[in-house]
């Protein structure tokens, strides 16, 4: 019982206070794949935890159930549980109620899940189908247009996946920034970033204000769109990638976008985090020992569960 | 003409046809036109037009042996209804979408272009 109690307070604590622990590691977009992989990896640890919590107490349960209710009453109470406490007819009843409320609660999060995901799914695939037949093809893309004012360019995941701009978005962007744009979007569409909102937002709704997967969702979201600016500013240029991000984002155009010099002094100015990270990237040993520190908080977090069952059961 | 979308090409190419023509067309006027660019069976184009009418994008009248497809919405009507969707509050969106980037605040943007214009006037041309 008490690897089950072990389990269930870690996963407590890793929802309750990763958070708090990995936003400053991954808030500057440093090295953006750990960070992305650090998130999920504490995700995947609290759900591993509960998981392993609950199919303890499960196992224990179904073997000998009178056994269960005395282990969890010397657990929780102590000295308090006598045996007059347990061997009372209401004791057995209580902890059978409560375990009828806990399996209920994980069955509601898991139809909280697959409602949520599967909807998402099907309006994505509805929007990217209807975005390839009534938009017009921008020939030597495999991008489409949508007749609009509003400057904008988005990817959305499908079969196939489109990625749109807008009549207003061309209006604004020379050769290399849409370049700049395809890139970014491309990006995402490879890296699967939709699959990675998709099972975030699915826990979000499945685990309601649990700070963990609330701020979790957020956070790697910003951090694939951080990961497409970086293969976006390999494939076009940082420069390019910058006006763009600009032009679409004020509806201006905004000229000259020739290759400019190396870092540029942004620190003055209060740009988009965004953006300054484009403008003054960090250097190589700075991303290679962040880097470092985020894949072993990942591991650890991965193994933790592991090893807590383990010693706990021992 | 041959137009990269990969799987539903022949879709889309059928719906810009039939929104190019003002009423109703009939397999047999497409498949003619469609002829005209490609080597294509005109099965192909009655299948296709078939699944463009049961997936909700044709609607077709009875005219002797013949359909008449006319598109069930304009193309403009279809963009304006994927446009709000995509500009929607970011927040509820259930289509997962990934934007370029979001509209930036007025101070935000008045700070990059001050960069931009900064780093602009001392780069050599």
């Amino acid at each position: 019982m008490t690897a089950a109690l072990v389990l269930l307070g870690y996963a407590a604590v890793a929802a309750w206070c990763g958070p708090v622990l990995l936003a400053p590691l991954t808030s500057g977009g440093t090295s953006v794949r750990p960070g992305l992989a650090a998130w999920l990896s504490a995700m995947a640890s609290a759900l591993l935890s509960a998981a392993l919590s609950m199919a303890f107490t499960i196992q224990v349960a179904v073997a000998n159930w009178p056994a269960l209710t005395q282990a969890l009453c010397r657990e929780v109470a102590g000295k308090m549980c006598t045996p007059q406490v347990y061997q009372s007819a209401l004791y057995p009843a209580g902890v059978a109620i409560a375990a009828v409320a806990v399996v209920l609660a994980a069955l509601l999060a898991l139809w909280r899940y697959g409602r949520r995901t599967q909807r998402a799914v099907a309006r994505t695939r509805l929007h990217a189908r209807t975005a390839l037949l009534a938009g017009r093809a921008l020939p030597g893309t495999g991008a489409v247009v949508l007749n609009d004012p509003r400057p904008a360019a988005y990817c959305v995941a499908g079969r196939p996946a489109a990625i749109v701009v807008t009549s207003g978005a061309l209006a604004v962007l020379d050769q290399p920034q849409l370049g700049a744009v395809l890139a970014h979007e491309r990006a995402h569409l490879a890296g699967r970033h939709h699959l990675l909102a998709t099972v975030t937002r699915g826990l979000s709704a499945a685990f309601p204000r649990v700070p963990l997967f609330a701020e979790g969702t957020g956070q790697v979201s910003r951090l694939a769109e951080l990961a497409a600016d970086d293969a976006a500013a390999r494939a076009a240029g940082r420069w390019a990638l910058v006006t763009a991000l600009l032009a679409i984002a004020t509806g201006m155009a905004v000229p000259g976008t020739t290759v400019p010099g190396t870092a540029l002094a942004a620190a003055a100015f209060a740009v988009p985090a965004r953006v300054e990270r484009l403008l003054s990237p960090p250097g190589r040993g700075t991303v290679a020992v962040s880097g470092l520190a985020l894949g072993l908080v990942s591991g650890v977090l991965i193994l933790l569960p592991v090893l807590l069952a383990a010693v706990a059961r021992a | 003409m041959v137009r990269m979308r990969g799987f539903g090409e022949l879709e889309a190419v059928v719906m810009d046809r039939v929104w190019d023509h003002d009423g109703p067309v009939t397999v047999r006027d497409l498949f003619d036109e469609l002829r005209e660019a490609r080597p294509i069976a005109y099965t192909t184009v009655m299948s296709t037009m078939d699944n463009l009418h049961r997936k909700g994008w044709l609607a077709r009248e009875r005219d002797g042996k013949a359909y008449r497809y006319t598109a069930v919405a304009s193309r403009e009507e279809y963009s304006a209804r994927l446009m709000r969707e995509a500009l929607a509050e970011a927040g509820d969106a259930e289509a997962v979408l990934s934007h370029f980037v979001a509209s930036m605040d007025g101070d935000q943007a008045e700070a990059l272009r001050a960069v931009l214009d900064k780093f602009a006037g001392g780069r050599p041309s």
